[in-house]
């Protein structure tokens, strides 16, 4: 017969402190850790989900027109009436949802940026294996990450819908192999762009909303005054490169059309190519010079 | 087989910090301590966290050199980081994440994989005390609980040496206890401290070794028990009858020893010349004149004893 063992009374277990022996990674692995945070936290992942609706709902507003124009696309496609191939709009005006991404980018950046300052999470933050120039590369980088997601994407939708619903994948892949190469450089030089000016106004305030309201401000009056100087101009003036916003869509005309796009205020004017890719370069390297002296140093 | 070497956990070697305009935070500052639990004492402005900065590589010293566990700071300051915690003395945590994503997070930072630093991050919270709280947000965490997630964020990535910032400010006695009782524990974990702090009770509490400075200058540095000597005083409380003090240093004199009355209880009595006779003396003397003796003890000198003795003040 087996006998039972004495009834344990009930044990606590200090499990006390263990040593870590496993991998370290270096300053690459923590700005890594970094980026991965910051869009972490732009996208509102394992935040509440009022911080989750504003990223998801904007990806979905960006995608709508794709979704319209393959939609429309698929209703004509058997049309007996044989309507002209319908394009809502092209891949290259497509990169131009640029209000929407703007806006993301006003309300996201000062969020990756401004607490760090404000609650005093800087010190922790340069007391682990990160500088300043690392720290500018993992936020800058996040922003431009997601803003690039946030514009490719739609395009995918755009793409592989309207190949989808062509009368052969094959020609329309064979037609269009171009914007293969058009759409992904072009919204990389957008979402470069809007980054790195979004996180520099970002970085000048502790406060939010003084942050995302700089953002939209310097928007709204250099596109204001471009607009006046360019009616002043019959259309068209080397001015209009004040409108700093507008930049990276004179570069992207560039890349899918060899010159500016008539739309631009830059159209027409002598050099406006060049003075384009000038004033956008001059813009973006100043914005990141700003960062990393606004991160150069900081106090414990 | 020869012991390996342990190297020091701090030598610094004539290290000047001048900020310019006549800010001089540190003025060559020469001092070795060995690795364990180090109290950095001094007063507001006197170098504390001018040191940390430097230790952390984040700034370079106007003169002179610093090695921290072992490996020259300015050769590689921020790789130096990697094996540092740092506790600093201010809010600094970001209130809207939970403290398992804080710990976490600067447990990546600090160049653990993503599953080890949650790992570990559940483990050092455990060991603080907030394994109940990890999941609420430190928004809502009373100052005790952001002090304890402060050091798990500092513990997370088992760092050679740990600095400590004022760890028990503005704790009431309970968390300053408790504080003190963790971070005590620290040097059985392997892991060294270097406490800064303006409270000389905490030091003589948890550390074993201290360094003053004051003004950036190095004021006393050493082994916490060989420093606290005993003073040479025996303080003696006597009753039996009224005016038993005054009786009682009254024929110690006679006898030839130095004392006088501190209170109406008790008499010091300077024995430096006779040794340990003196106790005999005390004895005999009390005995001989009919009183009572209560307690016979020596005095021993604190760390505030010492510190305003050695920087003069």
């Amino acid at each position: 017969m087996t006998t039972l063992p004495p009834t344990m009374p009930g044990a606590v277990y200090d499990r006390g402190y263990r040593p870590y022996d496993g991998p370290r990674g270096g300053r690459r692995h923590a700005t890594m850790a970094l980026w991965r945070l910051s869009v972490r936290r732009a996208l509102g992942l394992r935040r509440s989900w009022r911080q989750k609706y504003f990223p998801w709902s904007l990806l979905a507003i960006t995608t709508v027109p794709a979704i319209v124009n393959v939609g429309v696309g698929y209703a004509i496609k058997d049309d007996p009436l044989e309507l002209p191939e319908f394009e809502f709009f092209t891949y290259r005006e497509y990169v131009g949802v640029s209000t929407a991404l703007l806006l993301f980018v006003a309300l996201t950046a000062p969020d990756i940026v401004c607490p760090d300052r404000a609650q005093r999470v800087l010190p922790l933050l340069f007391s682990r294996p990160l500088t300043g120039v690392d720290y500018v590369v993992a936020k800058v980088g996040a922003m431009a990450t997601i803003v690039f997601g946030f514009g490719f994407l739609p395009h995918v939708v755009l793409f592989v819908g309207q190949m989808l619903v062509s009368d052969g994948a094959l020609d329309y892949l064979t037609d269009n192999a171009e914007v293969l190469w058009q759409v992904p450089v072009s919204v990389a030089i957008l979402a470069l762009y809007y980054a790195a000016i979004g996180v520099a106004l970002a970085s000048l305030t502790d406060r939010r909303i003084v942050g995302g309201v700089a953002i939209l401000g310097m928007a709204l009056i250099t596109s204001a005054v471009s607009g006046i100087l360019v009616q002043a101009s019959d259309g068209s003036t080397a001015l209009a490169v004040v409108n700093v916003l507008a930049l990276p869509l004179a570069v992207r005309d560039l890349v899918f059309l060899g010159h500016i796009g008539p739309e631009s205020g830059l159209s027409g004017v002598d050099g406006g190519g060049v003075l384009a890719v000038g004033a956008y370069l001059v813009v973006l390297l100043s914005a990141l010079a700003l960062l990393f002296h606004r991160y150069r140093e900081v106090d414990l | 087989m020869h012991p390996v070497p342990v190297p020091p956990l701090l030598r610094a070697t004539a290290v000047t910090m001048d900020y310019g305009g006549g800010a001089v935070a540190l003025a060559g500052l020469t001092v070795e301590v060995p690795p364990g639990s180090v109290g950095l004492v001094g007063a507001n402005g006197a170098g504390k966290t001018t040191l940390f900065r430097l230790m952390l590589g984040l700034m370079q010293p106007s003169s002179g050199a610093l090695e921290v566990t072992g490996r020259n700071v300015a050769a590689d300051p921020v790789g130096i980081r990697s094996r540092l915690g740092y506790m600093p003395e201010h809010d600094c945590l970001p209130l809207d994440q939970t403290a398992s994503d804080v710990v976490a997070t600067f447990g990546e930072l600090a160049g653990l994989p993503p599953r080890a630093a949650r790992q570990r991050a559940s483990d050092v919270l455990d060991l603080v005390g907030l394994d109940e709280a990890r999941f609420r947000p430190v928004g809502g965490f009373s100052t005790g609980m952001r002090q304890r997630t402060k050091l798990a964020q500092a513990l997370v990535a088992d760092p050679q040496l740990v600095l400590l910032d004022e760890p028990t400010a503005g704790l009431d006695p309970v968390g300053r206890e408790d504080m003190l009782e963790l971070v005590g524990r620290l040097a059985g974990f392997g892991i060294s401290i270097i406490l800064a702090t303006h409270l000389l009770d905490d030091v003589q509490r948890v550390c074993d070794h201290v360094v003053m400075i004051d003004r950036g200058r190095l004021v006393l540095a050493g082994p916490i028990d060989q420093l606290m000597q005993t003073t040479g005083v025996l303080r003696v409380e006597v009753g039996g009858r009224a005016g038993a003090v005054e009786v009682v240093a009254a024929a110690l004199a006679e006898r030839g020893l130095a004392a006088r009355a501190v209170d109406a209880h008790s008499v010091e009595v300077d024995t430096r010349e006779h040794g340990e006779i003196a106790f005999d003396i005390v004895r005999d003397t009390v005995a001989d004149n009919g009183l009572r003796l209560y307690a016979l003890t020596t005095r021993h000198r604190s760390l505030d004893d010492l510190f305003l003795q050695e920087a003069g003040r």
